[in-house]
């Protein structure tokens, strides 16, 4: 046994070496990944996640419409469109898709009416059919603006109030959120389109056939290739967690063994996906569209680019048992949400009823040519 | 025949081999002895079954029906057995690149789990200076030098080429068949399969001829051709001191290209 696993340990060793000089692998280990990153950092990155583009058609010439206007234009949520000036612009602009929702102030907004010691009014916002939750979002945003003027103007009591307290002083931020599936991007990458690309390339060259001709295992060369992408993704990961944590403020509560201890899980399982399609291919015309069928519904489904709790029930549901969304949810959870490993119990039982059947598939369908 | 397995003197035997594919049979039912040390050629047109059986004695395909022993150890009971005691130099040697030869040395005695003294190995096959080279930037001589020691390096008993020598130049074939008579001079048996004649010629002391799945002799070069002759067969009698290869090689020199 010890010579065997000496076996392993010297594939392992020559085949890191190995990466380490392949500049490609190396780009699309570590750097590719890092596009990602960097693409859904500057989009998500920012405290301001949501903002709306509108149009804000003012109608009053009272000074305090002038005022609430300048105000207005400074605000990072609701961006005003500064162009557009009257309402049927906003409209066209609107069924084209590219305002959410046009703001109207009334010629009386701002106006002191008679007998009032202070300006009063009613700003309308006006969304499209199809721009409703934008629509209804942003009157409430005006609500919650208008209360605090209701309450400097006007200092009466309120008698019923509602008072809130944050529990949970972190909150996730939609990055917090997003990261974990770019991780599960990566492990895709790393533990797929690894293999599928590198293992007919190895065929096609006889370089399986010729350790076939040796007195090595499959199972000896799965586990190098195992030890080996396992650390090569572990330094990928690490350098992506570093850029997150730097430039996009990624907030990381879990504690980073147990987090090492289930990446390795999940990159293990993953790549024996790659090592069932690019051990069964003979080629890469039969690796690359099979890989396609496998890899793209993952993507989609599994929380990768945008989270699973946008998706209907049922399709959560099925989504659920897809081996990437436990390695996606429990990236999250113990990453964001500070949870050990036993507490993830469900997502890693999964994993591990997908590693026993996907590599039970690897090692049935393998061949060395 | 029990008396004959039993001799020292036989290391492979294959009794009544049968392969067949999709109710084709490529191979039927051959036997023959391959001798310890010496060169055993297989030959044969294409499609003739010189792979299949060579693959069948190296435990790479299952042998339909009939059986073979190398050194007396059943080919399909043992198959680790069996890449433990053999070598095989594949027809096209390719190695992974970005591995120095150090490395690939390394690799390869631990695929056969065995630890190998890489400098003193290098050395051996003359390439110490080519240490941290990649196999990409060696000469075409070097890299058959190279393939042929890495095939050897866990000591086999039987060294198996598969057409070794084609789609080689006149050069890169005789650097071959020297480094093959180098690997019998070290007391391995050698099988080597071809479909040119003169390499059975040089190279080969017993050749077993293929066709179809059978083999049709089996002999010495020299007592296949003198049968013939019995025969009657009669060539043109021009007594030629040089053929064209000869003009070639004194044109081009002996030395390899890469």
């Amino acid at each position: 046994m010890k010579q065997k696993l000496f076996t392993v340990w010297v594939f392992t060793k020559i085949s890191t070496k190995r990466f380490f000089r392949d500049k490609t692998a190396i780009f699309f280990t570590i750097a590719f990944p890092l596009i990602f990153l960097f693409v859904f950092g500057g989009i998500f990155g920012k405290d301001s996640d949501v903002s709306f583009n509108v149009a804000l058609i003012n109608n009053s010439k009272s000074s305090f419409s002038q005022q609430y206007v300048e105000q207005a234009k400074k605000d990072e949520v609701i961006k005003v469109s500064e162009e557009i000036t009257t309402l049927d612009q906003a409209k066209e602009r609107m069924n084209r898709g590219e305002l959410d929702a046009a703001i109207v102030l009334p010629k009386t907004f701002g106006v002191i009416k008679d007998g009032q010691a202070f300006p009063s009014g009613e700003a309308k916002v006006l969304y499209s059919q199809n721009n409703q939750q934008a629509g209804q979002t942003l009157q409430s945003i005006l609500q919650a603006q208008f209360q605090g003027m209701n309450k400097k103007l006007v200092d009466t009591k309120t008698p019923f109030s509602v008072s809130s307290e944050q529990t949970n002083d972190r909150g996730l931020s939609s990055f917090d959120y997003i990261f974990s599936g770019l991780l599960g991007f990566s492990i895709i990458g790393i533990g797929i389109f690894g293999p599928i690309n590198v293992f007919p390339e190895l065929k096609k060259q006889g370089i399986l056939r010729r350790f076939h001709t040796t007195t090595l295992r499959v199972w000896q060369y799965f586990l190098s290739t195992m030890a080996s992408q396992a650390l090569i993704g572990l330094l990928a990961f690490a350098v992506q967690f570093a850029v997150a944590l730097t430039l996009f403020d990624l907030q990381v509560v879990g504690n980073y063994f147990e987090l090492t201890l289930f990446l390795i899980l999940s990159t293990v399982t993953i790549l024996g996906i790659g090592l069932a399609l690019g051990g069964w291919a003979k080629n890469e015309r039969q690796a690359a569209p099979l890989g396609n069928i496998i890899v793209f519904p993952m993507l989609f489904l599994s929380g990768t680019f945008f989270p699973r709790f946008l998706m209907p029930e049922w399709l959560q549901n099925i989504s659920g048992f897809l081996p990437l969304t436990p390695i996606i949810d429990g990236i999250r959870l113990i990453a964001t949400e500070g949870k050990h490993l036993t507490e993830i119990a469900p997502q890693i039982g999964l994993i591990s009823a997908w590693l026993i059947i996907i590599y039970i598939i690897a090692f049935r369908f393998f061949r060395w040519e | 025949m029990d008396v004959m397995s039993k001799n020292n003197s036989i290391t492979v035997s294959a009794k009544k081999l049968t392969k067949i594919y999709d109710g084709t049979t490529v191979v039927d039912g051959i036997s023959f002895d391959v001798k310890k040390g010496e060169v055993f050629g297989i030959l044969g047109p294409n499609g003739a079954g010189k792979t299949t059986t060579l693959e069948m004695l190296e435990a790479l395909r299952s042998i339909d029906t009939g059986s073979a022993t190398i050194n007396d150890i059943d080919v399909s009971d043992n198959p680790y057995k069996i890449r433990s005691i053999i070598g095989v130099q594949p027809q096209s040697p390719s190695f992974q690149d970005k591995t120095k030869l150090s490395e690939l040395i390394e690799l390869f005695a631990a695929a056969y789990g065995e630890r190998v003294n890489v400098d003193e190995f290098l050395a051996d096959v003359n390439l110490q200076d080519k240490k941290n080279s990649f196999v990409e930037n060696l000469s075409g001589g070097q890299k058959q030098r190279f393939s042929i020691a890495a095939a050897l390096v866990h000591n086999p008993t039987v060294f198996f080429l598969d057409e070794p020598t084609t789609g080689l130049d006149p050069q890169a074939r005789r650097n071959l068949w020297e480094l093959v008579r180098e690997v019998q001079r070290r007391g391995v048996t050698v099988i080597i399969t071809t479909h040119y004649m003169d390499e059975a010629e040089v190279l080969c002391d017993r050749v077993a001829i293929m066709d179809e799945g059978k083999i049709i002799a089996l002999d010495t070069p020299k007592n296949l051709i003198k049968q013939l002759l019995k025969k009657g067969f009669k060539k043109d009698q021009t007594v030629e001191q040089a053929n064209l290869e000869d003009v070639f090689i004194d044109l081009t020199g002996k030395e390899l290209r890469t």
